[in-house]
């Protein structure tokens, strides 16, 4: 066993969720879903459409309130916080359908995002006091840095609903990044990507944990981008979980299978 | 230390402005001209405020008059009530007073804000346009302050006090343009892009609009503690529905987000009405050919921003048409002018000024829907910088 995976295995749970459940009326989206994700780890959450994936985000980061079971970030228990709270604690996430802050620049998509541990008053912004001037300073520089990261550096100024699909994925990872998060939720990061573009996104995603020490969890849709990249896998089909593992084990599980590619007649 | 030096310059540069417009005003200007010049600035702070809760956080409300007149009366009861029973001097209690509105008009805020929350566009407007309505029945029933027959504000300025309308006006802009040149102001723009991925990315959708209301409405309740003492005498017919849907109108005709927009739109808007009153002697035959010209310059930019897709006609089309209208108006009327019944034909300025008013908002629409200035600003750089 490496050192990094010994470090990994002696850490603390960074995100659980314990029996999650969430019911529409007489629908379950997500029923009894639990799983623990350790800090490093590239998890992957996948399943056909409709099964419950995104819904689990929700319930992660405050949209929806689980009906049922406790979903816990370390030791702080989420449920019934507010999105902003939970952002504050830590988690930040990307959409599936795109949903940037449309008409305003790259680089103020991500200055708002920045601007979330910041310390200058409210009062000492509405009176341009050299305290708030200094610290959107340094938010704007840091933006910078992080547009630069994902390769945006020279869109900063475009308006984001003039970029193409592509950059507007990566800047929702940036946007996200800058809210300094311990655990970045990615919602199909790599939908409408060609294989050029995703294999770029496979690096940074990697880099981003690599180098930045973020926990990720990401939902995919695109097989060869999961099993190249997550290191462990749960698989939800109708909102239940029904297989979790490693890539290999997740590939020749038969209940898998069966749910993305139908009942062998 | 030599951004305090240049801070206190600037402010003194705008204390300055306002003094000299208020020296420039009383020297020069006609009553009825100075009355607008205090108008304009107080429908430059409405505006400008409203934009902060319309157009830069997004809460489509409708109800600003409501402020405008909890701030005037606070005032002008405060002023009834207490004035003789205390030390201070009329060019004191006036600011004074103005703060007192603003701080009860930012409670009113602070109770329309509330619903604000669970509330979205068209819903939103509901309730602000039913609570400007509700303030203003309960005023016009109210004894403490005459109910419908209104109110007399004794003392009122004995001259007035352009400087300080002014300076509020100009306060209130700073104030936005601060909020939108901080991380801070980019959160109210953010809540009006997309609510959801804002409070995603931590930004408190709550508190931000809840402080766009309280910040809005106290400025216009401090315009209202200023119109209190201007005028005198308030009435709570002085705060009907169009008070409001002017305001709006400046909101929308300037941009929506944009604070320069607004006052541009403000003083546009405030004072256009008014001198058409003065112009006499339109020729039937002119009205009649300006009405054809604007119809087809209309109809020109229109035809060009949805089937002409060359940059450089493109950019030729608002001038020209401008231009082109104008030369139509003269060739027209000269034209029309054969006909007798037109020739002989003419109106006053104060006869048609409504309409005149009304076409101009109706064109305007039409040819700039996204309002003079789009989500632009004129004038600043840096963060926020300027939108095709």
């Amino acid at each position: 066993m490496g050192l990094a995976e010994e470090v990994r295995g002696l850490s603390q749970a960074v995100l659980t969720l314990d029996k999650a459940t969430i019911r529409f009326g007489g629908l379950f989206a997500v029923r009894d879903v639990s799983f623990s994700i350790q800090s490093g780890d590239l998890f992957g959450l996948i399943g056909p459409n409709g099964a419950g994936k995104t819904t689990c985000f929700n319930l992660i980061t405050g949209v929806y309130k689980p009906t049922a079971g406790v979903v816990k970030f370390g030791d702080t228990v989420l449920n019934g916080q507010a999105p902003n709270r939970i952002c504050e604690m830590g988690i930040a996430r990307t959409f599936q359908n795109i949903r940037l802050f449309s008409s305003m620049s790259a680089l103020e998509n991500v200055v708002v995002a920045g601007s979330l541990r910041q310390k200058s008053s409210f009062i000492s912004a509405l009176s341009y006091l050299p305290s708030a001037i200094k610290e959107t300073g340094e938010i704007r520089a840091r933006a910078l840095e992080l547009l630069k990261v994902m390769d945006l550096e020279d869109i900063a100024d475009v308006r984001s609903c003039d970029l193409p699909y592509g950059k507007q994925r990566r800047l929702e990872i940036a946007r996200a990044m800058a809210t300094d998060p311990t655990l970045l939720l990615l919602d199909e990061p790599a939908a409408g990507m060609n294989p050029q573009e995703s294999e770029q996104l496979m690096r940074t995603v990697r880099r981003i944990r690599d180098e930045f020490g973020k926990t990720v969890l990401l939902i995919e849709h695109d097989m060869k981008f999961v099993m190249n990249l997550c290191e462990r896998i749960v698989v939800l089909d109708h909102g239940v979980e029904i297989a979790s593992g490693g890539p290999a084990e997740i590939r020749n599980n038969p209940k898998v299978i069966e749910a993305y590619l139908g009942e062998a007649v | 230390m030599s951004f305090w030096i240049r801070r206190l310059a600037s402010i003194a540069l705008a204390v300055g402005g306002c003094f000299l417009i208020d020296w420039f005003a009383k020297e020069n200007l006609k009553d009825f001209i100075v009355r607008l010049v205090v108008l304009a600035a107080l429908y430059i702070t409405l505006a400008v405020s409203l934009n902060l809760i319309n157009g830069i956080t997004g809460q489509f409300s409708i109800g600003h008059a409501a402020f405008y007149q909890v701030g005037a009366y606070a005032a002008g009861l405060a002023t009834v009530t207490f004035y003789k029973s205390q030390p201070l001097g009329l060019a004191l209690w006036i600011p004074l007073m103005m703060l007192v509105g603003g701080v009860t008009a930012s409670v009113a805020g602070l109770v329309v804000g509330l619903p604000s929350l669970r509330l979205r566009g068209d819903y939103l407007a509901i309730v602000t346009l039913g609570f400007g309505e509700i303030i203003r029945i309960v005023t016009q029933n109210l004894k403490v302050v005459g109910a419908a027959s209104g109110m007399a504000v004794e003392p009122k300025m004995s001259t007035p006090m352009i400087w300080l309308a002014w300076l509020l006006a100009i306060t209130s802009i700073a104030v936005c343009r601060n909020l939108l040149q901080t991380a801070h102001g980019l959160g109210f723009l953010a809540v009006r892009e997309d609510e959801i991925a804002s409070s995603a990315m931590g930004v408190n959708v709550t508190r931000t609009k809840v402080a766009a209301f309280v910040l809005g409405s106290a400025f216009a309740g401090m315009a209202g503690g200023f119109l209190a003492h201007y005028e005198g005498f308030l009435i709570p017919t002085m705060f009907t529905m169009d008070v409001s849907f002017i305001i709006l109108t400046m909101v929308v005709l300037g941009g929506s987000g944009s604070v320069t927009g607004s006052v541009i739109a403000a003083i546009l808007l405030s004072t256009l009405p008014e001198f058409l009153r003065d112009i006499q002697q339109i020729s039937m035959a002119g009205l009649v050919a300006a009405a054809i010209s604007i119809i087809a310059g209309v109809v020109a930019v229109r035809y060009v921003s949805q089937h002409v897709h060359t940059p450089s006609t493109r950019r030729i089309a608002y001038p020209g048409a401008i231009i082109g209208s104008i030369i139509l108006t003269v060739v027209l009327s000269k034209v029309l002018a054969f006909i007798p019944t037109l020739a002989n034909a003419s109106t006053d300025g104060s006869r048609i000024r409504l309409v005149i008013f009304a076409v101009t908002l109706v064109v305007l629409m039409l040819v700039r829907p996204q309002g003079l200035l789009g989500h632009r600003e004129f004038g600043w750089g840096s963060l926020r910088r300027s939108e095709a």
